[in-house]
């Protein structure tokens, strides 16, 4: 296909250009017309905010106060703040966790949905898009119940068997599957934190997760998978739907709290960014958090490429 | 004069679109702050209109003294008048109470706890016999009411953080953490899933139930209608919330927003909303009305809820609230939470809360 469209091909054949009439001014200017409006949103609300917030990270900045200029005591105070450190921590769980096996799982059923010996294949690729389309908001309120420690349905099915109720908020894996990024609405474990915001890590408890609780729920989506094999996953609005998705989840699971949890077990990086921003309303030390995950996601997309393009050389 | 009325959101959601709106939006001409979030917005009264000016000045001796200093800056610019309190007090189950051999009449049962101690006492004799939880959550239902009942809180009366020498936190935190130790709590944080469910359910037998709080308990557990009544909180008195009317500074139309909440917010009226809504007044002079002290809820088996909740409004003092209360109530509370619902060792958790305030506000 590609050949058919390279100079070579052409040769021989009248240049198009010749029989071309001579454009208008406004003829050549249109295309920048078309292409105008993306360029002039993401300037207002891309560019414009990311470059503000680099200049906010320098105040002592109270939105409905004093503005001081602090310089960069914002991120000296970030690099000695425990709290940093827990939420770097937990967005890198995070993302591991769920990286990792929904890759593995969603390259298995992509290879099954396109089994030719798969019956009514049509239904079950149609209901591997349904986690798609469904809020983040239900299936986090559906899953809370799910999971809940008293009264949700697997504890009632786990004390019918005649076990003891498992706390799901205090298992280790909790705390990540809190707010892990799977597939938009896929929901997974990102619940199991969330009727509480208990979500301790703890190794004395890691042997008493059921490991079918991991599987629960998730519904990974081969065409996500996909995308993430092309490179696509750190494409700048992936990142922020996800990061939208996953504030938005997290704010739901940790019960209205911002800390996400009693000792921050499940407070990811956006969500202390937020914390301090809307919570505390100390804008420079929110922005200086955004410029920390600004520098982090800018250094991640860069090991992405390098090993992406090499990948592909290889392919 | 027409209203228009626009419902943000929660309480949190509403507090963050007033400071939007403060920052450089376009502000409205009233506004609803909770009592929670008012010291934030103390600290820069000047982003609202000093209703002294519009004559607040003449009818602030109409409000409960300590609600009204809550929203006086330290200026003297009064930034909101107050709508209603949350007067505190303890619903109970009284079927369960009679179950594990408690009394069930709501004077005898208020008798059972003077103090807190007597109250966790209580808690104790209570588990024994029933062998469930007494109490939803300490973090609330304990540390969260008794410390409200200092009159000096997180603050001194001279605005300096004061909340890791006052041995009124440090007694209160101590409480929270015995209620824990006693076993006599659900594990089941306020306002959570399974709090809701476990009102409905029976797995705590009381709760730390401030006048708004009634409406929740009907709406999480309609069935358990008439087995519930109230009692006196421990201590006597107590406060949970509350709301507060102020006017931005940019207000289009001060004058009118005054002369509606001058109108809205009178005594007379007040006593209107109670009647309607049992929205909890801030006038006392409403508090010997016959209304409002005859007033009973038979929900909660016919309980005087106004003369109960209104008495615990004036036991309260003035204290000083500041900048960063949420803050530092946030980290005791977790730190407690964390005792109770994780098992972080108890004998650390005033350390932790510490630090964490610490880190938090750097005081």
């Amino acid at each position: 296909m590609a050949a058919t469209l390279t100079p070579g091909t052409l040769k021989g054949v009248k240049p198009a250009t010749a029989t071309r009439p001579v454009e208008k001014r406004w003829e050549r200017l249109a295309p920048y017309g078309y292409v105008a409006p993306f360029y002039v949103l993401f300037l207002v609300f891309g560019l414009f905010p990311l470059l503000f917030t680099f200049y906010v990270a320098l105040f002592d900045w109270n939105p409905i106060g004093d503005k001081t200029f602090v310089g960069l005591a914002n991120f000296q105070q970030l690099a000695a703040d425990p709290r940093f450190w827990n939420a770097l921590k937990n967005t890198f769980s995070i993302w591991i966790i769920s990286t990792a096996p929904q890759l593995l799982i969603a390259l298995v059923l992509a290879q099954v949905l396109n089994s030719a010996l798969l019956r009514f294949a049509t239904f079950f690729r149609m209901a591997m898009l349904l986690p798609y389309i469904t809020s983040v908001a239900a299936t986090a309120i559906v899953f809370a119940q799910l999971f809940n420690r008293d009264f949700g349905l697997l504890n009632w099915v786990i004390g019918g068997l005649g076990f003891q109720h498992v706390d799901f908020m205090s298992t280790p894996l909790a705390a990540t599957s809190s707010s892990r990024p799977w597939s938009s609405g896929a929901g997974s474990g990102t619940t199991r934190c969330s009727t509480s915001p208990r979500c301790r890590p703890s190794r004395a408890t890691s042997t008493r997760r059921p490991p079918w609780t991991e599987r629960a729920g998730q519904a990974v989506l081969p065409h996500h998978a996909a995308l993430a094999a092309a490179g696509h996953r750190l494409h700048r609005h992936h990142v922020d739907h996800r990061r939208a998705a996953d504030l938005h989840r997290t704010l739901l699971l940790s019960n209205g709290t911002l800390t996400c949890g009693t000792a921050r077990q499940c407070q990811t990086l956006s969500l202390f960014l937020y914390e301090q921003g809307f919570g505390s309303f100390k804008f420079g030390y929110g922005s200086a958090i955004g410029v920390a995950l600004f520098a982090i996601i800018v250094v991640v997309a860069f090991i992405n490429f390098l090993l992406s393009s090499r990948l592909g050389k290889k392919g | 004069m027409t209203v228009k009325l626009t419902e943000v959101g929660n309480a949190q959601e509403t507090a963050q679109g007033l400071t939007t709106a403060l920052a450089g939006g376009k502000v409205p001409d009233l506004v609803l702050i909770q009592a929670g979030d008012l010291p934030k917005f103390m600290k820069n009264p000047g982003n609202f209109t000093d209703l002294a000016t519009l004559g607040a000045d003449q009818v602030e001796d109409d409000y409960v003294d300590w609600v009204m200093a809550q929203a006086t800056a330290k200026s003297g610019e009064i930034v909101g008048i107050p709508t209603d309190v949350g007067g505190m007090g303890v619903a109970y189950r009284t079927d369960l109470f009679a179950a594990a051999g408690l009394p069930t009449n709501r004077d005898e049962v208020s008798a059972l706890w003077p103090t807190w101690e007597e109250f966790i006492a209580t808690g104790q004799r209570y588990t024994q016999a029933s062998g469930n939880a007494f109490i939803d959550n300490a973090a609330t239902t304990v540390f969260l009411q008794a410390v409200s009942q200092g009159t000096e809180q997180y603050y001194s009366a001279d605005g300096e953080v004061v909340y890791d020498t006052n041995p009124v936190v440090k007694d209160s935190f101590d409480l929270g953490l015995k209620a824990i130790a006693a076993g006599i709590t659900a594990k089941l944080e306020s306002f959570s899933d399974g709090w809701n469910a476990g009102m409905a359910k029976g797995t705590f037998a009381a709760v730390a139930a401030p006048s708004w709080m009634l409406g929740s308990i009907r709406s999480a557990a309609p069935e358990t209608e008439g087995k519930w009544d109230i009692a006196t909180i421990p201590g006597g008195s107590g406060n949970w919330g509350g709301s507060y009317l102020a006017i931005p500074a940019r207000a289009a139309n001060p004058k009118a927003a005054w002369a509606y909440i001058s109108k809205m917010q009178s005594p007379e009226q007040q006593l209107q909303h109670f009647i309607e809504s049992g929205s909890l007044p801030t006038t006392p002079v409403n508090y010997d009305k016959p209304e409002l002290v005859d007033h009973t809820d038979p929900f909660f088996s016919g309980a005087p809820t106004g003369k109960i909740f209104t008495q615990a409004v004036l036991g309260l003092k003035p204290f000083l609230n500041g900048e960063y209360n949420t803050e530092i109530s946030t980290e005791l509370l977790n730190a407690l939470n964390g005792v109770e619902g994780d098992g972080a060792p108890a004998a650390a958790a005033w350390d932790t809360a510490v630090k964490g305030i610490k880190t938090a506000i750097g005081a």
